[in-house]
């Protein structure tokens, strides 16, 4: 019985020990981290809307069942321009996060994808410029074709990445349609 | 200072974790789509390594061997967690890429065979070597795996193009079964050299 | 639905061995006959069924209201090696034909990384109570499933005449790719 008292002690000893050192760390780190995290939202930010001089962040009701994770209004001077939305979308690796900026006539002006794990070579090309740009100036509600978009809603699949290029366009749907259905340009 | 050399070549080549003894495949064969994500899963093992061998190493007199499994487990998994913060907060990227497995460092089980055959038994110097040397073999192995599957899958090397553009890249290396092919025929190269130097000795 | 959508795709679409690369240690030491493999299959599944309960608790129950969720490597690598001793504690106790069959897997499984890639996993879907369990479940009988019918492949292979350079893990790695790309197939159903 002594011994096993004992070498619990031990073992919680380490554990205790560890735990709050980590706690340290974590204290530590937490401001850098902050900081990547905000850094990284302004400069997706200016690249989903390249026009917008300033971002405020605004509350609006999100639907339980929506992905948007947060909304920014967007303003040029005093006049609004549009919003950036934050969304979640669900890729081939796990979930896409990303912001896409729209205008107020609901016209898409940019999507910048904050982080993802899809696979390199392949989904992952979904976060290069010459897939995103794909978006720019798309409106209404926006479909995935393999090869050729000829319509003006339809966007061009990665080759080999139908599954990343779909999920991406879902994002942006969501956030179309949100904007469109939850959000009233006239409250900002 | 021959100790380390020696250390080091150890890890690097007689005891190589993945080509000799084939241990630690989970992170070997999930992260190596691309020879950056090789390196960068390398480097955060080395470091949890190094971490988790000269404190084990410093603490072995005082840990019972009855609980060693646990104490080492909690050990590690501190550092896992404090490389964890660190690459949260600099290479925000690199550690969404990596995502899941680096929480799962904890349970690879290069970190804790080094712990238990080694760092347990050696002075805190050598066991900060044979960390290393481990490391660097691992390093070197998932950054030879993630190099040819992102050639032949991707056309790139470290996200450059070097292959000519006529090249058509065979996804199949950057999915799932091009992680097997990969070591497997990589495995069976050096099996190859291996069987042909002993015929010759 | 949505509970039948996690059971199946954690089985099949995104098998834990073929396709997340979770669990290959144990997919490539212990599956030379069918027979160790079931038994592995079993325990594992035992372990993670458990283990994605238990660690849901512990995340929700004690973490999330400490404030302390960053240290979940540390609680639930723990959790599971304390689970995995208690469960072999039990069976050896209960039913000594259980643990004569599965004892010998038991201490392998804490390193099993598929059991803390499940809790993990858990962790960052958001899953609740229910589908924490029922994913935990898929995921270990996809886990069974692979390394089954993996074992049936190897045990046919021992007769069959391989070069030199590719006996032992080379061929046994590319059966699993082989076997991998028979999985990429499920990808379409969902």
């Amino acid at each position: 019985m002594k011994e096993i008292l004992k070498l619990g002690l031990i073992l919680f000893i380490i554990t205790a020990v560890s735990g709050g050192l980590l706690g340290f760390a974590y204290e530590i780190t937490k401001e850098p981290i902050a900081e990547q995290v905000r850094l990284a939202n302004e400069e997706a930010m200016v690249k989903s809307f390249p026009q917008g001089e300033k971002f405020k962040k605004i509350e609006a009701e999100i639907p339980e069942d929506s992905n948007v994770v947060e909304i920014h209004a967007v303003y040029k001077g005093n006049v609004l321009e549009g919003f950036v939305v934050k969304v979640l979308s669900k890729g081939f690796g796990g979930p896409i996060e990303m912001t896409v900026g729209v205008s107020k006539d609901g016209m898409v002006q940019g999507v910048s994808i904050l982080g993802h794990s899809e696979t390199p070579g392949l989904g992952a090309k979904a976060q290069e410029d010459d897939f995103l740009s794909r978006y720019q100036g798309k409106s209404g509600i926006l479909t995935v074709v393999k090869t050729g978009a000829s319509k003006d809603n339809e966007i061009e699949a990665i080759s080999g990445a139908t599954i990343t290029s779909k999920a991406v366009t879902d994002g942006i749907n969501e956030v179309l349609d949100f904007i469109e259905n939850h959000l009233d340009a006239d409250n900002f | 200072m021959k100790t380390i050399a020696e250390r080091i070549k150890n890890g690097v080549l007689v005891e190589n974790p993945t080509f000799v003894q084939v241990i630690g495949m989970c992170p070997t064969l999930a992260v190596t789509t691309a020879a950056k994500n090789g390196i960068g899963m390398g480097l955060a093992t080395t470091a949890v390594l190094i971490g988790s061998n000269v404190f084990i190493s410093l603490l072995r007199k005082f840990i019972p061997s009855k609980i060693r499994i646990p104490a080492y487990i909690v050990i590690i998994a501190s550092f896992v967690t404090l490389v964890e913060f660190l690459m949260q907060g600099f290479v925000p990227a690199l550690y969404k890429q990596l995502g899941l497995f680096i929480p799962l460092i904890v349970v690879n089980c290069i970190i804790l065979a080094r712990a238990e055959a080694y760092a347990s038994k050696n002075d805190i110097l050598t066991s900060l070597f044979d960390g290393l040397g481990m490391g660097l073999g691992f390093t070197l192995a998932l950054t030879v795996i993630g190099s040819v599957r992102e050639i032949l899958g991707a056309g790139q090397w470290f996200g450059i193009q070097i292959m000519p553009s006529s090249y058509q890249p065979a996804i199949i290396m950057i999915l799932a079964p091009g992680a097997f092919f990969t070591l497997g025929i990589l495995m069976a190269i050096l099996n190859y050299i291996r069987n042909r130097n002993t015929k010759k000795a | 639905m949505e509970i039948f959508i996690i059971f199946l795709s954690a089985i099949l679409v995104n098998n834990f061995v073929l396709s997340r690369f979770l669990g290959i240690c144990p997919f490539l030491g212990v599956s030379k006959k069918v027979e160790t493999a079931i038994g592995m299959g079993v325990a594992v599944t035992f372990v993670m069924t458990l283990a994605s309960f238990i660690t849901y608790i512990v995340y929700h129950w004690m973490l999330v209201p400490l404030r302390i969720t960053y240290l979940y490597t540390i609680a639930f690598i723990l959790v599971i090696a304390a689970l995995v001793q208690f469960v072999e504690m039990v069976i050896q106790k209960t039913s000594p034909t259980l643990y004569q069959a599965l004892g010998v897997y038991l201490p392998l499984i804490t390193t099993n990384c598929a059991v803390l890639g499940v809790a993990v996993i858990n962790m960052n879907e958001g899953y609740n109570l229910i589908k924490s369990v029922i994913n935990g479940f898929g995921a270990a009988l996809g886990f069974t499933l692979a390394i089954v019918l993996f074992a049936g492949i190897r045990e046919r292979m021992e007769h069959n005449n391989i070069l030199n350079a590719f006996k032992g893990f080379p061929i046994a790695l590319i059966t699993a790719g082989l076997m991998s790309i028979a999985f990429l197939g499920f990808q379409g159903l969902l």
